[in-house]
C-alpha cells in the first residue's frame, strides 16, 4: 500500500509516495539517497539509525515512514556543510578520535547534539547514560567520551 | 528484516479509529509509538492485517492535573513524562521509574498508553499503573468505559481491552499525605527491561503504616500486587525486619520464569531484596513529609 | 567406510630465530594523557585524516550501494538444528510478483564446490578432519540457520516475502547440542564420514608433567567455561555481486577483512578465472575477525548473479548476523596447577574442548580456536613442564570461528583464574604470585614451553606499572575500610603476552596452507611531490590511513596529507591477506617501510646525481633532500620527484618513475600487557560495577599512540561484553534462544567504565620499524581480570571461589555465595 506523504529533511521539502511498510531509515537511505543514517538491529536497540524528528532524537528503524507524514526531520547529512566545514561535535570528534570504522557515528554524533542541547555542561556518568542508546563495537566509547567533553566546552565557549 | 505487508489507516479522531478497528476484529492493530509493534514487524513476528495510526488524533497526549490526582494522555510519550513538573510533583515515583525506559531516542517516540495497552509485565508503567490504582479510560464501538487496573491486565501481553477499544486516558487517583516511595529495578543494562523490579508505595501514621501497596514487574505474566505482603505491613510500625519479612512474602507471591536473563529462582530472590530496599525507601520518604 | 584421519606427528621445533641484536628497554612511560610528538611522524598522536567524510556520512558502505537494475537476495534458513530436506517447493515464491528467481541446494552443487579446508602435515601435533560445507544447504542441514535457498527480487521487501512463500518437507534429525555429549560414543554424528565429532585433536607437551606434579605442595583444579558469543560488528555482512556482460567479468564488492583471499576463493568455487573477478572491500563497519572467511551468501551472490546478469545485493540483518554467520569462543577448559608453598609454579595441565559448531571455515577452520589456546596458556609465566590437549568438537550449531584474541582468551582466563585460585590456597596475594613467576625483559628472547618463540617483552615491568597505576597497596586498604561499612570492593589482575601478526614462518609450521604470512605495499610517486600507496591489508577502522601515511612520511620525507591511500580493490593493490590477527602495523607497516626505502634509495640517487654529491651524503630534513650539514644545498621531495618522474633527470642506469613495492614476509613478534580491574559487587543481587580499570601495554614501537589506545579501549570494550554481558545460547533441541540485541547483549557506553592507559615501549627486535601488533589483545585480558576482582570482593563472604564459567551475570555472581 502507499501513502503520498510530505516531509522537510534537512531543511529541503519532499513530497514522496511511501509503501506503508517501509520504515523511516530505508526510506531516507533508499527514497532520499541519504546513506549516512545506518541500519544495525531492527530493534531500536543499538542507535545506528538515529534521526531528529520534530527536534527529537528517535531511531528510524522503529518508525514507519509513513507515520511521519507533515514532519520535520534532520539526519548526520544536515548539521554541516560537509567534510570541509563540521559542526563543532563533529571536530571535537576529530580531535579526540571519537570513531573508529564509523559506522556508529552519525547516530552517536546525533545523540550527543540532543544530549548537549539538554545538558550543555553533563559529567561524564550523565554522558555515558545519555549515550547509553548508542552501541559502538570499536571503541569501547573511551575517546567517544572525551569527544563528547570538549564538544560541551566548544559549544559553550561559541555562546 | 523487513515487515510483511499490511493495510494501513491514518486516523483523525478516535471514532474513526475505532471504526477502522471493528472492521477488521483480530486482525488490526493500533500503531502509537511502535517502539514494541515495529521491532515485532521487523522480525515478522508480528502480521497484522490492518495498522490504524493514532499519532494524527488531537488532544489524547495531555498530561492534566485532576482533582489532586493526575490524568495522562495515551499519546504522552515517556519523555513528556520524565520532564512533567505535575508528575514529578504528584508522582515522583514516575518521573524515576521513566529513567529507566529504554533510551532517551525511545522515550521520545514510544508512549504511555502504548507501553500500557501493550501490557509487557517487565515494563516500567504497567506495574506502576497497578501499583497506583490506576483507572484506565478505554472508548469502543459500545462507548467509553473505565476499567481499573486491578481489572487490565489479564494474562501475557493480553488486557482487557476488546479487539476495537483504544486505551484513550489513564488516571491516577491523588496519594494521601505521609506517602512516600520507592522503585527499585534490576536490569542487565541501562534501559533494558527489568531482571525484576519491585514499586513500593507507604503512607505512614507515626511511625505505623497506615497503608502499603507494592507492585513487581518481570516476575509473571503480567504485572502483579503482592497483596499478602501489603496485609503483612498495614498497622505495624515501620522497621527493618518487618520489611525483610515482606521481601520473602512478595517473592513467595511472585511467580516468575526462566529466560536467557536469568533464572526464576534467582528472579524471586531479587524480589525479596528490592521489595525491602523499596519499601524502606518508601518509608523513609513518607517519614520526611 | 571412511579412511582414518590422517595423522602426522613431526618434532616440535623452535621457530627460526632471526639473531638480530636485542635492543636495550626504551625509559618505561607511563601515560595518562597523551603526549603531543616531539619528533618525526612515526610515533606521533597524529589525528586520522580519514574522519571527516565518516562524521558526515558520506561513506560507501555496501549497505548504501545502488546499481542500475539491482535486485535484493534474501535467504531462507533452516529453522531446524539438524534435518534432512525432503524436498523443497519454490514455485510460491516464484510466482510472486517481484520475485525473479530461486536458487536451492541441489542446484547450487553443481556449479559452486563446498568450501573445503583440508590441514594435513604440520609442526604442530594435529590430528584433523576436513569436512565440506556447502553455499547452499543440499538434502540436510546441521544447524539453525543454514541456509536452504536464495531468493531474488525486486527490493529486500519482497525478496522476504518470497522467502515466506517456500514450502520445505523437512525430516528433523537427533541434535548434538552439548560438546562433552558429542565426545560420548554412540551419539549423534554432525558429519558422518568423520566417526566421531572430532574436528581436531592435539596435544602439547613439554618438560615432565608427571614429575613436576609429584613435586608439588599444592596442586589446584578447575573447570573454566567460556560463553559462546560473537563478533557482532555494529555493520553486519553484505554483499553486491554484479556480472558485467561488456567486461565479461564480475565485480563483487562485500563486507570483508580479507579482499584478496575472497577473490581467489570464489573464483576456485565458481571455477570461474581469476583475473575476471574484481572484489572491492568499501567502507567497512566492524570486523573483529568475523568477517575474515569465505562466505556461502559470497559464493551464491556470484553464482547467481552470473545467471541473472544483473547486479544483486544482500544486506545481512542482525538475526542473520547473529545465528547465521559465526559465533566464537566456546571453549571449557579443565586445568590443574601444581605450585610450592612459596607461590613457585611448577606445572600445568590443561584440556581444552572447544564447540566449534557445525562446519568447518575457511581458511582457519574453527580448530585453531582450541589449539591456538592449548598453546598459549602459559602465558608470560616461567613454566617448564605442561601437558596440554586440545579438542575441536563438532555440534549442531552454528560455526564457531575467529574472533579477536582466538583461543587466547581462552587460555587468558584458565591461567589467570587458577593462578589467583593457586595464590588463595597458599595464602599468598595474587600480584606476589604473579610477580614470583613472571617474565621480565631481560629473560627475552625464550621459547615458550610449548614451542611459541616470544622476541621480546617485558610482561614484570607491565605487572609493576600498572600496579603503581592502579594504587595496588593504597587499594588494599580502602578495601579493608570499605568492607566494614558492608561494601564489598574487589580487585582482579590478568597479565598476558599476546602473538601478533601470525607471520610468514608461523603458517608455515602451522601446515595450514589457506593462509601464508605476508603482506604487500606499492608506492607511486607523482611529478608533483604527491604519493600513492596500495597496500594488501585492510582497514576497517583501524586508523591506516592516517597510520600508514606517517610511515610514508617518515620514510620519504613528504608530509602525511600528500599520500593518498587506496585498499580493498583487488584490481588495484597487490596481493595481501587483509586485516586480522593484529598483523597490519607489523606485516602491512613493514611493508610500507620497506617500499618507502626503496623510493628514498632512488630520490637520493637521483638528487645525488642532480647536485652532484654522493648518495651517503644526503639526508631527508624538513621535506627536502639535503645534503647533510649543508641547508642551502638541497632539493624539494617536488624536484626530485618532477627530475625522476617526469623529465626523467636520472642517472644512467636507473629507470625512469619513481615506484616501488614490497612483499614483505612478516615476523611473530609478541606485545604483551597488563590488566587490573577495580569492581564492587553488591552481593544480595550480585550486581557488579566496574569502578576503575587500567591497561598498561606493550607493543614495540608506536606508529601512533592515539590509535593504539583506542584500539586498547575498544578490545577492554568487548572483553567486557564477554566477561558480563554476550551469551549466545540455545535450548534442547539446538534452537537458539538469542537472536535479537534484545538477547545478546552488547555493552553500552554506561556498562564500561573510564580507562587509564599506560605505555612501554620495547623495540622489537624481529620486526622493520620494530613495531609489533596489538590490536586483540585490549579483548583477551578483561574476563579473568574482573573475575578475579569478583572473587576478590566476595572472599570475606564465602572464601575465594573460582568462577567457572562466562559472562558473569549478577545471577551467576550472586550463586557464588548463595
Amino acid at each position: 500500500m502507499k501513502k503520498t506523504i510530505q516531509i522537510t529533511v534537512n531543511g529541503k521539502s519532499y513530497s514522496r509516495d511511501a509503501d506503508t511498510r517501509q520504515v523511516l531509515a530505508d526510506f531516507l537511505r533508499d527514497e532520499l539517497r541519504l546513506t549516512g543514517t545506518h541500519i544495525g538491529c531492527g530493534t531500536g536497540s543499538c542507535g545506528a539509525c538515529t534521526v531528529v524528528l520534530d527536534g527529537r532524537t528517535v531511531k528510524s528503524c522503529c518508525i514507519l515512514a509513513a507515520d511521519v507524514d507533515g514532519q520535520e526531520i534532520t539526519t548526520i547529512e544536515g548539521i554541516s556543510t560537509g567534510a570541509q566545514q563540521l559542526h563543532p561535535i563533529q571536530e571535537a570528534f576529530v580531535e579526540f578520535q571519537g570513531l573508529q570504522c564509523g559506522y556508529c557515528t552519525p547516530g552517536m554524533v546525533l545523540s550527543a547534539m540532543q544530549l548537549l542541547k539538554e545538558n550543555p555542561n553533563p559529567s561524564e556518568d550523565e554522558i555515558r547514560h545519555g549515550i547509553s542508546g548508542n552501541l559502538c563495537r570499536c571503541t569501547g566509547y573511551h575517546f567517544i567520551v572525551k569527544s563528547i567533553q570538549e564538544a560541551a566546552k566548544r559549544l559553550q565557549a561559541s555562546k | 528484516m523487513k515487515p510483511p505487508a499490511f493495510d494501513y489507516v491514518c486516523a483523525r479522531s478516535l471514532d474513526e479509529a475505532i471504526d477502522a478497528l471493528g472492521r477488521r476484529p483480530g486482525e488490526a492493530k493500533i500503531l502509537a509509538g511502535g517502539q514494541s509493534l515495529t521491532p515485532m514487524l521487523n522480525f515478522r513476528l508480528a502480521h497484522p492485517g490492518m495498522l490504524v495510526d493514532i499519532n494524527r488524533i488531537p488532544g489524547i497526549d495531555a498530561i492534566r492535573d485532576d482533582d489532586g490526582g493526575v490524568r495522562i494522555g495515551t499519546l504522552a510519550r515517556h519523555r513528556a513524562i520524565e520532564v512533567s513538573d505535575s508528575i514529578r510533583k504528584k508522582f515522583p515515583i514516575l518521573t524515576a521509574a521513566a529513567a529507566h525506559v529504554g533510551h532517551l531516542a525511545i522515550r521520545n517516540r514510544g508512549t504511555f498508553g502504548g507501553s500500557i495497552a501493550h501490557a509487557d509485565p517487565a515494563a516500567e508503567w504497567p506495574m506502576l499503573a497497578l501499583l497506583l490504582d490506576a483507572q484506565i479510560e478505554a472508548k469502543g464501538p459500545q462507548g467509553a468505559r473505565t476499567i481499573p487496573a486491578r481489572e487490565f491486565f489479564t494474562t501475557f501481553l493480553t488486557t482487557a481491552l476488546g479487539d476495537a477499544e483504544i486505551l484513550t486516558e489513564v488516571k491516577l487517583p491523588a496519594l494521601p499525605a505521609k506517602t512516600g516511595w520507592g522503585f527499585e529495578e534490576l536490569s542487565r543494562r541501562p534501559g533494558d527491561f527489568a531482571l525484576a523490579a519491585v514499586a513500593a508505595i507507604v503512607t505512614l501514621d507515626g511511625k505505623t503504616i497506615k497503608d502499603a501497596r507494592i507492585s513487581m514487574g518481570g516476575v509473571g505474566g503480567t504485572p502483579l500486587r503482592a497483596p499478602g505482603a501489603e496485609a503483612l505491613l498495614r498497622g505495624k510500625p515501620a522497621d527493618a525486619a518487618l520489611f525483610e519479612q515482606a521481601g520473602k512474602k512478595a517473592a513467595e507471591e511472585s511467580d516468575p520464569s526462566n529466560d536467557v536473563h536469568a533464572t526464576a529462582d534467582y528472579r524471586r530472590h531479587l524480589v525479596s531484596v528490592l521489595t525491602r530496599r523499596a519499601l524502606t525507601s518508601a518509608a523513609e520518604k513518607a517519614a520526611q513529609g | 567406510m571412511s579412511p582414518p584421519a590422517l595423522r602426522i606427528r613431526c618434532a616440535r621445533q623452535a621457530m627460526a630465530a632471526r639473531s638480530l641484536p636485542f635492543s636495550p628497554l626504551i625509559a618505561a612511560r607511563p601515560q595518562k594523557e597523551f603526549e603531543m610528538p616531539t619528533a618525526g611522524p612515526f610515533g606521533a598522536a597524529v589525528k586520522r585524516v580519514e574522519d571527516p567524510r565518516f562524521l558526515v556520512g558520506q561513506t560507501s558502505f555496501v549497505e548504501g550501494m545502488v546499481l542500475p537494475n539491482m535486485l535484493s537476495v534474501a535467504f531462507l534458513r533452516s529453522p531446524y538444528a539438524h534435518a534432512k530436506i525432503r524436498s523443497i517447493d519454490v514455485s510460491k515464491a516464484l510466482a510472486l510478483p517481484g520475485v525473479v528467481r530461486v536458487l536451492t541446494g541441489e542446484e547450487a552443487i553443481k556449479r559452486c564446490k563446498p568450501i573445503r579446508v583440508e590441514w594435513k602435515e604440520s609442526k604442530f601435533e594435529v590430528d584433523f578432519k576436513p569436512c565440506d560445507y556447502p553455499a547452499i544447504a543440499v538434502e540436510r542441514t546441521r544447524h539453525v540457520g543454514e541456509i536452504v535457498a536464495a531468493v531474488v527480487a525486486e527490493n529486500r521487501y519482497l525478496a522476504e516475502d518470497g522467502v515466506e512463500l517456500i514450502e520445505v518437507e523437512w525430516e528433523p534429525l537427533p541434535a548434538v547440542v552439548d560438546p562433552e555429549k558429542a565426545l560420548e560414543k554412540g551419539g549423534t554424528l554432525v558429519h558422518e564420514e568423520w566417526g566421531d565429532n572430532v574436528m581436531l585433536h592435539s596435544h602439547i607437551r613439554g618438560g615432565d608433567v608427571e614429575g613436576a606434579f609429584r613435586q608439588a605442595d599444592v596442586v589446584v583444579k578447575g573447570r573454566f567455561a567460556m560463553n559462546r558469543h560473537c563478533a557482532a560488528p555494529m555493520e553486519g555482512r553484505a554483499v553486491v555481486a554484479n556480472y558485467d556482460a561488456a567486461q565479461n567479468g564480475m565485480t563483487v564488492w562485500t563486507s570483508t577483512q580479507m579482499p584478496h583471499m575472497v577473490r581467489t576463493k570464489i573464483a576456485e568455487a565458481l571455477d570461474y578465472p581469476e583475473h575476471r573477478i574484481r572484489v572491492i572491500g568499501p567502507d567497512v563497519g566492524g570486523g573483529f575477525g568475523l568477517k575474515c572467511h569465505i562466505f556461502p551468501e559470497e559464493l551464491a551472490l556470484s553464482l547467481l548473479t552470473l545467471d541473472v546478469k544483473r547486479p544483486l545485493k544482500w544486506v545481512e540483518d542482525r538475526r542473520e548476523n547473529l545465528y547465521g554467520s559465526y559465533h566464537a569462543k566456546d571453549d571449557i577448559c579443565y586445568a590443574e596447577l601444581a605450585v610450592k608453598n612459596d607461590g613457585t609454579i611448577l606445572g600445568l595441565k590443561t584440556k581444552f574442548i572447544g564447540d566449534v559448531g557445525a562446519y568447518t571455515s575457511y581458511p582457519w577452520t574453527p580448530s585453531f580456536e582450541p589449539l591456538q589456546a592449548a598453546m598459549a596458556v602459559p602465558g608470560p609465566y616461567k613454566i617448564h613442564h605442561v601437558h596440554c590437549e586440545a579438542l575441536a568438537v563438532a555440534t549442531n550449531k552454528t560455526t564457531s570461528s575467529v574472533y579477536r584474541g582466538v583461543g587466547l582468551p581462552a587460555a587468558q582466563y584458565t591461567m589467570e583464574h587458577i593462578l589467583d585460585l593457586a595464590a588463595a590456597k597458599i595464602g599468598m596475594d595474587p600480584a606476589e604470585i604473579r610477580r614470583k613467576n613472571i617474565m621480565k625483559s631481560s629473560d627475552f628472547p625464550v621459547t615458550s614451553v610449548t614451542g611459541l618463540y616470544y622476541d621480546s617483552a617485558t610482561p614484570l615491568e607491565s605487572l609493576d606499572m600498572a600496579l603503581e597505576m592502579i594504587k595496588y597497596p593504597e587499594f588494599r586498604k580502602e578495601q579493608e575500610a570499605a568492607r566494614k561499612q558492608g561494601k564489598y570492593l574487589g580487585i582482579g589482575i590478568s597479565a598476558m603476552i599476546e602473538m601478533t601478526t601470525f607471520g610468514f614462518e608461523y603458517w608455515r609450521a602451522a601446515g595450514l596452507k589457506s593462509v601464508t604470512g605476508y603482506d604487500s605495499a606499492h608506492l607511486r610517486v607523482d611529478p608533483n611531490g604527491g604519493v600513492t600507496l596500495t597496500v594488501g591489508t585492510f582497514n576497517h577502522g583501524q586508523g591506516h590511513p592516517t597510520a600508514y601515511a606517517q610511515l610514508v612520511a617518515d620514510g620519504i620525507g613528504c608530509k602525511i596529507e600528500d599520500v593518498t591511500f587506496i585498499q580493498g580493490d583487488t584490481q588495484m593493490t597487490p596481493y595481501g591477506w587483509g586485516t586480522w590477527g593484529s598483523r597490519s602495523a607489523v606485516a602491512g607497516g613493514g611493508a610500507v617501510i620497506k617500499a618507502s626505502e626503496k623510493i628514498r634509495e632512488k630520490m637520493f640517487r637521483v638528487a645525488a646525481n642532480l647536485m652532484e654529491v654522493s648518495a651517503q651524503d644526503l639526508e631527508l630534513k624538513d621535506g627536502k633532500v639535503q645534503v647533510k650539514g649543508v641547508p642551502g644545498k638541497s632539493m624539494t621531495i617536488r624536484e626530485v620527484a618532477q627530475a625522476t618522474v617526469y623529465t626523467a633527470d636520472v642517472p644512467d642506469d636507473d629507470e625512469p618513475g619513481l615506484e616501488a613495492s614490497y612483499y614483505y614476509k612478516a615476523p611473530t613478534p609478541y606485545a604483551n600487557s597488563t590488566h587490573i580491574a577495580v569492581v564492587e559487587v553488591d552481593p544480595e543481587t550480585g550486581y557488579t560495577k566496574i569502578l576503575r580499570y587500567v591497561v598498561t601495554e606493550d607493543c614495540g614501537r608506536m606508529i601512533n599512540p592515539m590509535i593504539v589506545d583506542g584500539q586498547i579501549a575498544g578490545g577492554v570494550a568487548q572483553g567486557i561484553g564477554q566477561a558480563m554481558f554476550e551469551h549466545h545460547q540455545f535450548d534442547e533441541s539446538g534452537q537458539i534462544l538469542t537472536t535479537s540485541l534484545m538477547d545478546y547483549l552488547i555493552p553500552s557506553c554506561a556498562d564500561v567504565p573510564p580507562m587509564q592507559f599506560g605505555h612501554l615501549e620495547t623495540p622489537c627486535p624481529i620486526s622493520v620499524g620494530g613495531i609489533k601488533g596489538m590490536g586483540e589483545g585490549g579483548a583477551v585480558a578483561p574476563p579473568p581480570a574482573i573475575a578475579n576482582a569478583i572473587a576478590d570482593a566476595l572472599a570475606p563472604l564465602a572464601g575465594w571461589k573460582p568462577i567457572g564459567r562466562l559472562p558473569m551475570s549478577p545471577e551467576v555472581v550472586r550463586r557464588q555465595i548463595a
